[in-house]
């Protein structure tokens, strides 16, 4: 499997891979957990070849969603295959025909996707989130593939507004008969709150293991934290359930070790994952990974829908939730910040310092980011900005300024043993 | 191809060397802008409260009730005609803004954090000679903060950061204006359910903006001023659109560019007898000019739609590179579709309503495929032999969509091309590539024509 064959690979010569050096347990266990974690990753290296043999067996339907707010709940109600879609590490090639080359990597690599026909397998393609370069995209995608179904039902990004609870879930309710449609099924309540109930169940084994990387129990790469949670994005939740339920009961048996790695906080990164690569090249600068905010990370699985009441009036209220757990600069809330999220994160999990990752156009991001370099100056935080693209990073250029980071670190006294 | 001449002067001459031959009654546009931007700047001294907003045409509803306001857009429009941006686009980069963000939003917020820095140093003086010194000392700070910006995501966030710059200490309401998906069957222009619900939709927040002002001004709200500043805003637009239709004549008696000079009057200017005054003005001198035959470029060859948004360094520059090769920008997507498009329905007994239409009709609020449609509408209307894009940089709320514009020209026989540029940095505009590409597409259409 390709994964496999990169996990084995050094990275860009780099000498982390994607298995933890540090492993702390036997032999028998190192085996099991990246048994695990390998077939999870293998998904998530080929999301759409996963959706084509799910498809095959079932013979259901598949339908594309967008990030970052689609509940997924919904499409899985309807006995569907919700697919977040991924960026492709295929170079851009007919896409930049159908979109400039100052849009994200992932609006860009979405319509190669469409134009390069892979997403032949989709149903539908459904988004809720109205980032500017987003609609060029799915604008693109319409005009690509005229007979895929594309739904927008756009939530409003201000959070504050009286008007905007109303318009979630009159919004929502145009999804659910849509959805309806597309898949020729009905959305019972019934099958809304079982779905409800396995992402709540997934999210809480994915905050757990979160949870034992930031205590330090478990050593798990950035590659492998990515993979998991990339894969939660993509794959049948039962299925994936499944794999967590086996994946958890073997780190809860891991032990802290004490570390004089420095202990970095990865920020940003939304709708879609930064390169493996990179990660692996923080790590071999000394660096243990121990908390994020990153959208194939933590922001993904931090925050639960409802389970008691009304299923729809919950998937609505999820939408706000989210932003409250985890401030996102997609929204506009007046009580929501980012920063002090940040803060507070770093405070309780004790990292060192912060490296920002931005993908190249980001616009929200970009308008946000002098906020929270702000805040890392007030509290004294390290950080470094990476701004990363489709086309890939100069790795050994980033790798100076991530040592520079480091060093830094190490000679202000700042980081801290940890067991 | 045409050879470039280096002259003495500045500028290089290309092509024919000609100007465009531009509407006359637009110099009391200008003036109207001079006069209200000097209001902006009093406003303080004349103890008036201050708006600062983004997005779609909404200062009728301040103007009625006695309010100062700056259209963060324009202000940087301006500053950019005037070539004074880059202060401000200074102190955003300072900050940490990058550079390939939206460049209205970081002149916008680098002035906000000039006068910020001001507040704090606590001295006003700026070195005599400096550039900045003749506008940007005055922008007063706002005493409301109010969004409503169709389409653009990063348009709401812009102001969100407007809000937290000023330590979330400025009353602010955002208005949401949903995009026109268009996915459902009855969907068109101005037609359908979709229409029906989002007109509505947005009706009611603009109600709710009046309750917000009369909270923060602890005065009501007078609907009958409202109706009565619409009656100028309607008055000019119907006059706007009759003088556009008379442009379908071969020449063309005015061109993109005079339209693109006479958007503040319909986009932030004070809804007053002014508006009417300069738009009979423009109406009649083209009136004449189509009595007479002249054109707006003096050998009208060709005729072309302008799709994106304007760049702002470059108005007076553009218009005289495609006269130069005998084009006329006839029509554009940001001036002929937008801004009071439909003053029919405003019924100015309540215009509520029809001034939420008004707002969801800014064409790159429609989903693409009518959007389109109504471009190609545009087009057979004057006539259109060529489509020339904008790919303005930091506008990614223009630039979607264009090469879905560009294939939708080319199929129904006009040529297109593309040129890089931006809003209000002059840094990505490529003058030689915009003349490389528009002389082969001049040499296309003449190569049609000859055919034909």
């Amino acid at each position: 499997m390709r994964w496999q064959t990169d996990m084995n690979r050094p990275a860009n010569g780099l000498k982390q891979g994607g298995i933890n050096r540090n492993w702390r347990s036997g032999v028998g266990k190192l085996t099991d957990i990246d048994k695990i974690i390998s077939s999870l990753a293998a998904v998530a290296e080929d999301p759409l070849g996963y959706a084509r043999a799910w498809k095959d067996r079932t013979q259901g339907k598949v339908i594309g969603i967008l990030p970052m707010n689609f509940p997924a709940e919904l499409v899985r109600a309807a006995g569907a295959l919700p697919l977040l879609i991924q960026e492709d590490d295929a170079a851009i090639t007919y896409g930049r025909s159908l979109l400039f080359e100052f849009y994200c990597g992932y609006t860009r690599s979405l319509v190669d996707q469409a134009a390069t026909g892979k997403f032949g397998g989709l149903d539908g393609l459904f988004l809720v989130d109205h980032c500017v370069a987003l609609l060029g995209a799915v604008d693109a995608i319409r005009f690509e593939l005229p007979d895929l179904p594309v739904y927008l039902a756009q939530y409003p990004a201000s959070m504050d507004e009286p008007a905007t609870p109303p318009m979630v879930r009159e919004r929502l309710g145009g999804l659910w008969r849509k959805l309806e449609q597309v898949c020729e099924t009905t959305i019972t309540p019934e099958a809304l709150r079982a779905a409800i109930a396995a992402s709540n169940a997934n999210r809480a084994m994915l905050r757990r293991i979160h949870d034992m990387r930031r205590a330090g129990q478990i050593a798990l790469s950035g590659r492998q934290m990515q993979a998991l949670v990339k894969s939660a994005m993509v794959m049948d939740a039962a299925e994936h359930g499944k794999a967590l339920t086996a994946l958890v009961a073997l780190l809860e048996g891991q032990q802290a070790e004490p570390s004089n790695r420095v202990r970095l906080h990865l920020s940003g990164h939304f709708c879609h994952a930064p390169k493996p690569e990179l990660l692996d090249m923080i790590e071999s600068c000394g660096v243990t990974i121990v908390d994020d905010d990153l959208f194939t990370g933590t922001r993904f699985v931090a925050t639960d829908i409802p389970e008691d009441g009304d299923p729809a009036e919950a998937l609505a209220r999820w939408y706000f939730d989210r932003n409250d757990n985890v401030p996102c600069s997609t929204r506009a809330q007046k009580s929501a910040d980012w920063e002090s999220y940040l803060a507070a994160s770093i405070r309780r999990n004790g990292a060192d310092g912060v490296i920002v990752l931005v993908a190249k156009f980001c616009e929200p991001h970009m308008l946000y980011y002098p906020e929270l370099r702000k805040m890392f100056h007030a509290n004294g935080i390290p950080h470094l900005l990476i701004e990363t693209e489709h086309e890939g990073l100069p790795l050994e250029m980033v790798k100076t300024r991530v040592e520079a980071l480091i060093e830094g670190i190490r000679q202000s006294g700042r980081t801290r043993e940890t067991a | 191809m045409e050879t470039l001449v280096q002259t003495d002067q500045a500028r290089p001459v290309f092509g024919n060397g000609l100007k465009a031959n531009k509407l006359k009654a637009t110099k009391f546009g200008g003036k109207l802008v001079s006069e209200y931007w000097e209001s902006v700047f009093r406003a303080k001294e004349e103890g008036k409260k201050v708006v600062w907003y983004n997005g779609t045409y909404i200062p009728p509803f301040f103007h009625s009730h006695d309010l100062v306001w700056v259209h963060g857009e324009a202000w940087s429009a301006m500053l950019a005609a005037r070539h004074k941006e880059i202060g401000a686009q200074g102190r955003s980069d300072q900050r940490g803004y990058d550079r390939e963000l939206c460049s209205y939003a970081r002149t916008h917020i680098g002035q906000m954090l000039i006068e910020l820095d001001k507040v704090k140093s606590g001295h006003h003086a700026m070195a005599a000679d400096d550039p900045r010194v003749e506008t940007m000392l005055k922008l007063p700070a706002p005493d409301m903060i109010v969004n409503a910006y169709p389409y653009c995501s990063s348009g709401q966030q812009w102001d969100d950061i407007t809000y937290r710059t000023f330590g979330k200490k400025i009353p602010m309401f955002t208005i949401q204006i949903p995009l026109l998906w268009g996915g459902r069957p009855d969907a068109g222009y101005m037609q359908g359910e979709e229409w029906e619900e989002r007109s509505r939709y947005v009706a009611e927040q603009l109600f709710a903006l009046t309750k917000f002002l009369e909270e923060n001004t602890g005065r009501k709200y007078d609907y009958d001023r409202l109706g009565e500043t619409m009656s100028f805003v309607k008055k000019a637009a119907e006059l706007r659109l009759e003088a556009m239709d008379m442009c379908t004549v071969h020449p063309s008696p005015a061109s993109f560019f005079d339209w693109i000079v006479s958007i503040a009057p319909v986009n932030f200017l004070p809804g007053d007898q002014n508006l009417v005054t300069y738009f009979e003005g423009v109406k009649a001198e083209i009136a004449e000019r189509v009595k007479t035959g002249e054109g707006a470029v003096p050998k009208e060859r060709h005729r072309l739609f302008f799709d994106g948004m304007m760049n702002w360094n470059k108005v007076g520059w553009l218009a005289d590179k495609f006269a130069q090769v005998d084009a006329c920008v006839v029509a554009g997507r940001y001036t002929h579709m937008s801004f009071w498009q439909e003053p029919q329905l405003i019924d100015l007994k309540d215009p509520i309503l029809g001034m939420a239409q008004n707002y969801l009709i800014c064409p790159n609020n429609h989903g693409a495929p009518i959007m389109i449609g109504e471009i190609e509408k545009v087009c057979d209307k004057f006539d259109i032999d060529g489509v020339v894009c904008h790919a303005s940089r930091t506008c990614r709320g223009m630039t979607n969509a264009q090469f879905q514009i560009a294939g939708s020209a080319k199929k129904y026989g006009r040529q297109a091309m593309f040129f890089e540029g931006d809003v209000a940095d002059e840094s990505f505009y490529k003058d030689e590539l915009l003349n490389v590409r528009l002389e082969a597409m001049v040499e296309a259409m003449d190569a049609k024509k000859r055919a034909a």
